[in-house]
């Protein structure tokens, strides 16, 4: 546990040392979603800006009110138009994963030059693995199919309220270690081929998995803590906004929720920082230089 | 079949496909006639909505004789049911039953002939008063719980319990059992003496009790002191058990059926609202007693303007539906929402099953009718509404009105003529709409080459304000006009041209107009062209905006999770 810990600690301390990544990547996706937000905005603007009834939707939310807006001809809300962010902010994530891995692995202060030419260097490497970790992924999206058919039968053929729902939640829960288990891995193939320089991509899943089998409750561990502190910031900011936040407070909630974003990313970066100390304490060869 | 698959229905989608475990049927097997003998070869099998042969759900019998007036006939009907799993409010699942439209009725001699129509996938049904001795036979661990009172019990040598119900001046009967139903029995006392309540849990959801029986005792409170006395000894309301969602939000004579779930907090008050409808059903359909194949607005679309005056009255207005983690709803504004999906294919006095779909069915017998109740309250006042309905309600009980016994009850008690409104928004399809076109505030002394600088309260302006009927339904209206320096007016519009102009010389710029300021138009298609401002006031916008942006933010997060 101490171990654990003093690598938790030490992936936090880069994280922060390193902050201007996590800053960008968070910069990135807020660009990319005001980008999408302005079609509605505008649209929103049209309609709610001089009427006197967006007041309902300003000290409360009215539900049917917003549901009126949603439903008037004008269809404010582009969702064809937003959707699209998230999938330019994947495709940028993909492209800046491997800098930001580089970065961790060397712990020191890149140039812009540097920190873009290792994204390119591990671009293609990295998009190989994910079509793998997605062919990967497909027996815990099956399992999670057929176990939700199967609670969604027990809800309703079960003259018990709750078991439905409790199956449901065990085996999602279930589903979301897995899923948990299988990032794990292919973070792992990461660290491996940044830290190594490793170019053949399905070789360097197996000895990853091998790495990860071998300390798997440790690593696994690892994982599950920081994500118990990004589900628990989700819930504290939650709390806060319901709590303390008054509806018309625009602003606060506006720097809530990005300071939430932020914190959230900051966790995934955290998982991505602590593997890469734990593979260079635990895995590289003493040899290993910085690429 | 045929309706469902080209319109849909009403229920969950259950009964959507042609699975067999949700077919159910009357077999009729003999038909007698005292003093006729058996004439159930005579039985024959009539269609009088459309004339399909297949459809088997109305027979006719023409007896030997007539029969003369002062005398009586009995009939001898041995029928088989088949119960289906259960769907529309019907059926069985495991060991819980719904026994509902389980026997052949008789048809209404009704405006000197018979009313009876085919069973159809929209509508609801129509029978007439009578009394009922049922004797049902269950298993002797059942609970029962069924229309009527219990007059007697008698326990089985084989296990089995026999259980007799009689009702009087009620139109059907229907039955539950479940081995494992919860009894919680209360009473409410009324003007017409005391009620006792028969809360029929299903064991998963019994921490919801409470809020049944609030919401019961709440309402017949409100119907009573509005509207008239609950003359029966009795309500029984049976909470479905888990998986039975086709079984709840039914209505039957002195029985009527809820929905809960373990999980649903206070302040979704789906609970309150289907209790409180079903047994708003109890005056409009169980004792007025309208044939809802004709006029389904009047059983549904009355209620539900009940309901939403009955829940804003119990748990306040603006958060009768929705009061949880600071969103907020009524139920009036939900009707409305319900009628805004489809406003304008079909006026509310189509037959039932003669709607274009079951939303259309749905948005305008209920959600249309409110709203338009809702409005015509606006235009007459809420205490006219309210003794415009007692007196209907009590002239009209147990004698089946039709609509213009309603509409005419209203005329005659606000002392209006109100045909115009119930042209357009009764039997026409017209849409409401009104909106402020434009709104300005120029200087008077707009031409001279030289003027005054702009001083607030001595420049002088022309305000203009232009309103725009963009509907086809014309409506009288009200238009307030704010102004910078604290004033308003407002002006009266009898809305019959398109649109008009008010036009003010005053030391005063324009802040806002708006057309119905006390919000009394309900069934305006489009509040937020209503009003309009000199300023913008970008504060919803940018809050909306925010809650979208973080919706892709995080759901960009999320998906580069897999990479």
């Amino acid at each position: 546990m101490r171990s654990r810990r003093g690598v938790l600690g030490e992936g936090a301390r880069i994280v922060w040392r390193r902050q201007r990544v996590l800053w960008w990547a968070f910069a990135v996706n807020l660009l990319l979603a005001l980008l999408g937000t302005i079609p509605t905005a505008a649209a929103l603007g049209k309609i709610l800006d001089r009427s006197l009834a967006s007041g309902a939707l300003v000290d409360r939310f009215d539900v049917p009110t917003f549901a009126e807006l949603a439903m008037s001809p004008a269809r404010p809300f582009h969702v064809a138009s937003a959707a699209l962010f998230p999938l330019l902010f994947f495709a940028f994530m993909l492209f800046f994963e491997g800098g930001v891995l580089t970065v961790y692995r060397a712990d020191r202060k890149f140039t812009t030059a540097e920190f873009f030419e290792a994204c390119g260097r591990f671009f293609w490497r990295f998009f190989r693995l994910l079509i793998l970790f997605l062919i990967a992924i497909v027996p815990v999206l099956i399992f999670n199919r057929v176990t939700k058919s199967w609670s969604d039968r027990l809800a309703v053929d079960s003259p018990n309220a709750l078991l439905g729902f409790w199956v449901q939640v065990v085996t999602t829960l279930i589903a979301l270690l897995l899923l948990m288990a299988v990032r794990l891995w292919f973070d792992m193939a990461q660290a491996r081929i940044v830290v190594e320089d490793e170019r053949a991509v399905r070789k360097a899943l197996w000895p990853a998995l091998k790495l990860t089998l071998r300390r798997f409750p440790w690593l696994f561990g690892m994982y599950f803590e920081i994500s118990l502190a990004a589900w628990a910031g989700l819930v504290a900011s939650f709390w806060v906004w319901v709590k303390w936040v008054r509806p018309e407070w625009v602003g606060v909630t506006f720097l809530l929720t990005q300071g939430f974003l932020l914190f959230w990313l900051g966790t995934r970066f955290w998982q991505r920082a602590s593997e890469i100390v734990w593979y260079l304490r635990h895995a590289a060869p003493p040899s290993n230089n910085i690429p | 079949m045929t309706e469902v698959r080209l319109g849909g229905t009403r229920g969950t989608g259950t009964d959507a496909g042609w699975d067999p475990k949700h077919f159910g049927a009357i077999e009729v097997l003999s038909f007698a006639v005292s003093g006729m003998g058996e004439l159930t070869k005579q039985i024959q099998f009539v269609q009088p909505d459309d004339g399909n042969t297949d459809d088997h759900t109305v027979f006719q019998v023409r007896l030997p004789k007539p029969v003369l007036p002062g005398e009586h006939v009995e009939f001898r009907i041995r029928f088989h049911d088949h119960l289906p799993e259960v769907v529309a409010r019907t059926g069985y699942k495991r060991d819980f039953f719904i026994v509902a439209q389980w026997f052949p009725k008789v048809g209404v001699w009704w405006h000197d002939g018979w009313n009876c129509h085919q069973f159809h996938s929209t509508s609801e049904f129509f029978a007439d008063f009578g009394t009922y001795v049922v004797r049902v036979t269950v298993p002797a661990n059942y609970v029962l719980g069924a229309t009527g009172d219990v007059t007697a019990i008698q326990t089985n040598p084989n296990g089995t319990k026999t259980v007799t119900f009689q009702g009087e001046d009620i139109h059907d009967f229907s039955w539950t059992a479940s081995p494992d139903f919860h009894l919680i029995e209360d009473s409410w006392q009324g003007s017409a003496g005391e009620v006792k309540i028969h809360l029929l849990m299903s064991p998963g959801h019994l921490r919801q009790a409470g809020r049944y029986l609030q919401s019961l005792k709440g309402t017949l409170a409100m119907f009573d002191r509005w509207y008239g006395p609950y003359p029966y000894d009795r309500i029984t309301l049976v909470d479905p058990p888990n998986g039975v969602g086709e079984a709840g939000g039914m209505e039957y004579p002195t029985l009527i059926t809820g929905g809960s779930t373990w999980w649903e907090p206070k302040g979704l008050r789906d609970i309150e609202i289907v209790t409180e409808h079903e047994f708003g059903h109890q005056y409009w359909y169980g004792m007025v007693a309208t044939n809802e194949f004709e006029e389904a607005w009047m059983d549904e679309g009355i209620n539900s303007y009940t309901e939403a005056k009955i829940m804003d009255a119990l748990y306040g207005k603006g958060k009768s539906a929705i009061d949880f983690l600071g969103a907020t709803a009524s139920d009036a504004d939900f009707l409305r929402v319900e009628y805004l999906l489809l406003p304008d294919t079909d006026p509310m006095t189509h037959y039932a099953y003669r709607f274009m779909n079951s939303q259309a069915y749905g948005g305008i017998t209920y959600g249309k009718t409110a709203t338009v109740l809702l409005t015509l309250e606006g235009l007459i006042g809420e205490e006219t509404m309210r003794r415009a309905m007692q007196t209907y309600f009590l002239r009209y009980r147990f004698t089946h009105p039709t609509g213009e016994d309603f509409l005419k009850t209203i005329e005659e008690v606000s002392g209006r003529d109100l045909r115009w409104y119930f042209d357009q928004a009764v039997y026409g399809t017209n849409i409401l709409d009104y909106e402020i076109l434009d709104l300005r505030s120029d200087r008077a002394d707009w031409y001279e080459r030289y003027p005054p600088l702009t001083k607030q309260g001595e420049t002088l302006y022309k305000d203009t304000v232009v309103v725009h009927r963009k509907g086809d339904f014309v409506f009288p209206v009200e238009v307030e006009m704010r102004f910078d320096d604290g004033t308003g007016v407002r002006e009266q519009w009898d809305g019959r041209d398109r649109w008009t102009r008010f036009t003010y010389l005053k030391k005063a710029k324009l802040l806002s107009a708006e057309v119905d300021p006390a919000h009394k138009v309900r069934l305006d298609k489009d509040l937020f062209n209503n009003s309009l401002t000199a300023e913008t006031d970008r504060r919803a916008t940018r809050k909306l905006s925010t809650y979208w942006l973080f919706v892709w933010q995080f759901a960009a997060q999320l998906l580069a999770w897999a990479v």
